[in-house]
């Protein structure tokens, strides 16, 4: 790290910024940015507001017209909206991302190991390193694929793992792990178009690593996946249709691998293999990636209600006939409860110390554990080990004590269906504030892709940065109103 | 191709074209009734009605037609399933589920035309006139064609969307051409001059005032306006030019050649191209312009279930 240099720069946008006594990731103090960001502060503080305000309409005319939208429920009746674009990069140094890069690399790797052995051998259930029955009462945990042989032993082909810097030690570290169909690959892509297109000048003299490379590497690894082989392999991307929040998303990624997006009743299944319904006939499929999750791929098998799968899949799988991506079952290995032995399934199956750290997490299912996070509810966040994207969460601190009776009672009647971890003060970055036409400092996550080809783990530089754009939130979910940000792993720069 | 996918294009061109149709007669036709109010003739608004294939709907929700109902029934209603707006939204709808499939040009223009679309407050419009709102669909369409020529490979996917529009357009021209004329002739004696006045304004709700004047001299005559919304070879709204445009995308898709079929939709196309081809004006009139165009519409509807059951659907087997 080189010496601090003195910037003359006036604050311009930054004038009253407040870091607020939490680790910002742009300024060690106020008005004095840490070395990555020294070149990006400097062109942002001299930016006129009103031309800040110019570029920020434009980026998200640019969403609108492109339809980068998501789709929420929580108004019963599914509206489009915009996931909101915050203007200003985040950067992760470096020397901070190699480290990161390797911890995702040991973490992917262990998590796939863990599911080859619960679906087959189950050693680690014999020799006692988790309890039995903290994974047979997962929710996500599917007995119908034990035996399962899965092509070239991949469970976990694609992975999010939510990262988030802890204030306290200024350090990365996992706070969840997405490894059945973690969406949101699009926006990075779709970042980085819009911001090179809106702020093309905050790009000089600056190299920041590309990320498009993604698109590419999904396609060759989901490739090598076919019974037939290569060459004639036909992949598909399986979506539940246009009604889901992800939707653009699955366009996105067919459209830039060049393969067919297919919904269920595009697919059929005879004689264990799977077919799509063309203008001329049925055409032979290989590969599944597939966005549709496991209790609604087969309603055969799994819910016999579903009308989003197709029908005899899962024989067409166990058969050896289709490849999906992710595999099967893969819920169980990132149950919020499993979370904790994440730690114990690296030092087993690779004999290695974490490089990431996890958060310490009380199992309710444990009864020392359920009994401390009892007492302690004001204190912690509360979570459903079944659930993602923010949803069936008590955050204690920010909660009444109506909303923390209510869950008291959620977790006394379920406890195997919760776990608690103590509040992260996450780590801020200056973000816009749209109803107070200024900066302030926003908590932000990290969410880096993980591709697993078998041998190695490839992640695009950065990642998926959320922010809580409402003032002093902690929750960076798009569907509880959070946004994102470019994410820049500068080249060279420590 | 997927079959959903052809099916998607299929119906995003129609509910393209049928918007810019809707739009097309509303704006001149509106305007010309609202001139003929100031002579005290009788308003003749059903006829919109009648041309959208909507006449129950409409009577439910507002009973005797006027301009302001008229105008926000077929434009802005999401209770009239053929209203501009709804047909903007469904064309949007189909081709947000093949976007992957499509260009990015087409797709945000069909986006950007969706939400210009519902950017108008149709209290503001009922106002104003239809005109403005008119103006920008026709012209939106008129892009999204444009868009779609200049982007989208010339492959299946394209002949199913020419097959989708031109289809569209040929039974929008035989519903307006078959409820004008009946409406203009059977109504009540008027003037010379007014009758020109009102075909003026069917020539112009399909874009065939000047090339009409180009082909026919003066006086517009009923006779040759139906020839040549029915069987000029040529003009891109004539009943007889779609029917060959039809025609053509279905062969380009099954590969069949000249004077043979492969399924029912394209037997039904050559039978009809054969039709329009031969027909003169006189011997329409003769057997009666009416039952002719009812044939060449239910021909039309023949066409489009055909087309869907060879590409589309599959049957369901247990």
């Amino acid at each position: 790290m080189g010496a601090a240099p003195t910037l003359m720069a006036r604050p311009g946008l930054f004038e009253g910024y407040d870091t607020g006594g939490f680790y910002d990731e742009m300024f060690r103090a106020p008005g004095q940015p840490r070395p990555p960001y020294a070149k990006l502060f400097q062109k942002f503080a001299a930016l006129a507001p009103s031309h800040f305000e110019e570029r920020r309409k434009l980026a998200d005319l640019s969403f609108l017209i492109q339809g980068i939208t998501f789709t929420v429920y929580s108004d019963g009746r599914g509206t489009e909206r915009l996931f909101p674009f915050d203007l200003i990069p985040r950067i992760i140094p470096n020397s901070e991302w190699r480290h990161i890069e390797r911890g995702l690399s040991q973490r992917v790797m262990a998590l796939n190991l863990f599911l080859h052995d619960i679906y087959g051998p189950q050693r680690i259930l014999s020799d006692k390193r988790i309890p039995r029955s903290l994974v047979y009462s997962c929710p996500h945990f599917r007995r119908e694929v034990i035996g399962v042989e899965v092509a070239r032993g991949i469970h976990t082909h694609i992975c999010g793992i939510d990262l988030v810097r802890d204030s306290k030690t200024g350090e990365f570290c996992v706070l969840e792990d997405n490894v059945r169909t973690p969406s949101g690959v699009s926006y990075v892509l779709e970042n980085r178009i819009v911001m090179t297109r809106t702020f093309p000048d905050a790009f000089e003299d600056l190299e920041v690593l590309p990320v498009n490379h993604y698109p590419a590497e999904l396609s060759r690894i989901l490739r090598s996946l076919s019974p037939r082989g290569e060459s004639e392999a036909q992949i598909v991307v399986l979506t539940p249709g246009i009604y889901n929040s992800a939707y653009f998303e699955h366009t996105f990624l067919a459209q830039q691998m060049g393969i067919e997006l297919v919904e269920g009743r595009d697919l059929i299944v005879d004689g264990g293999v799977v077919y799509m319904k063309t203008i001329r006939g049925l055409t032979r499929v290989d590969v599944i990636y597939r966005r549709v999750d496991d209790e609604f791929l087969d309603s055969l098998t799994f819910r016999s209600d579903s009308v989003l799968g197709v029908p005899g899949l899962m024989g067409a799988y166990r058969a050896g006939n289709v490849a999906l991506a992710n595999a099967v079952g893969n819920g169980v290995a990132d149950d919020k409860a499993i979370y904790a032995y994440v730690p114990e399934f690296i030092h087993y199956y690779l004999g290695e110390e974490p490089i990431l750290r996890s958060v310490e997490t009380y199992i309710c299912a444990k009864p020392d554990d359920l009994a401390f996070v009892l007492e302690h509810l004001p204190e912690l966040v509360v979570k459903a080990v079944g659930e993602s994207g923010g949803y069936g969460m008590l955050i204690g601190p920010a909660a009444d004590r109506k909303r923390i009776e209510e869950f008291r009672e959620r977790i006394r009647a379920h406890p195997r269906n919760y776990i608690a971890q103590p509040v992260v003060p996450l780590s801020r970055v200056p973000s816009y504030d749209s109803a107070e036409h200024s900066i302030g400092g926003r908590h932000v996550d990290l969410r880096p892709y993980c591709l697993y080809d078998g041998d190695k783990v490839t992640i695009v530089p950065g990642g998926l940065t959320r922010v809580a754009l409402e003032k002093n939130s902690l929750v960076v979910n798009s569907s509880q109103g959070g946004g994102s940000k470019d994410t820049w792993v500068l080249r060279g720069e420590s | 191709m997927l079959s959903r996918i052809a099916e998607s294009l299929f119906w995003l061109a129609r509910y393209i074209e049928r918007a810019e149709g809707t739009a097309r007669i509303l704006d001149v036709n509106y305007h010309m009734l609202l001139e003929q109010s100031q002579q005290s003739y009788r308003l003749r608004w059903e006829p919109l009605i009648v041309m959208a294939g909507e006449e129950d709907r409409f009577r439910k929700l507002y009973g005797e037609a006027n301009a302001a109902n008229v105008f926000e029934f077929l434009a802005f209603r999401s209770d009239n399933p053929s209203s501009i707006l709804q047909c903007i939204s469904k064309a949007r709808e189909n081709a947000r589920t093949i976007r992957d499939r499509i260009s990015r040009e087409m797709w945000e223009d069909i986006n950007g035309l969706f939400h210009l679309a519902n950017s108008f407050v149709p209290r503001d419009e009922i106002a104003a006139g239809p005109h403005r709102f008119c103006d920008k669909i026709k012209f939106g369409a008129h892009r999204f064609h444009g868009v779609t020529d200049a982007t989208l490979p010339r492959d299946e996917g394209w002949h199913f969307l020419r097959v989708g529009w031109s289809l569209e357009r040929a039974e929008m021209t035989a519903r307006l051409v078959d409820v004008q004329y009946h409406n203009l002739l059977d109504g009540p004696p008027a003037a010379n001059a007014l009758d020109n006045h009102q075909w003026m304004a069917v020539l112009r709700s399909v874009g065939a005032y000047e090339a009409y004047h180009r082909q026919y001299h003066p006086p517009i005559e009923p006779e040759k306006v139906a020839e040549m919304l029915i069987l000029h070879s040529q003009h891109p709204h004539s009943i007889r030019f779609n029917s060959t445009e039809v025609q053509a995308g279905l062969r380009a898709v099954s590969g069949s050649g000249v004077g043979t079929y492969t399924n029912e939709a394209e037997r039904i196309a050559g039978r009809l191209v054969e039709r329009l081809s031969y027909d003169r004006i006189v011997d329409i009139f003769q057997q009666g312009l009416h039952g002719y165009l009812n044939d060449v519409l239910r021909m039309c509807g023949s066409i489009g279930l055909d087309i869907a059951r060879t590409y589309f659907y599959y049957a369901v087997v247990a």
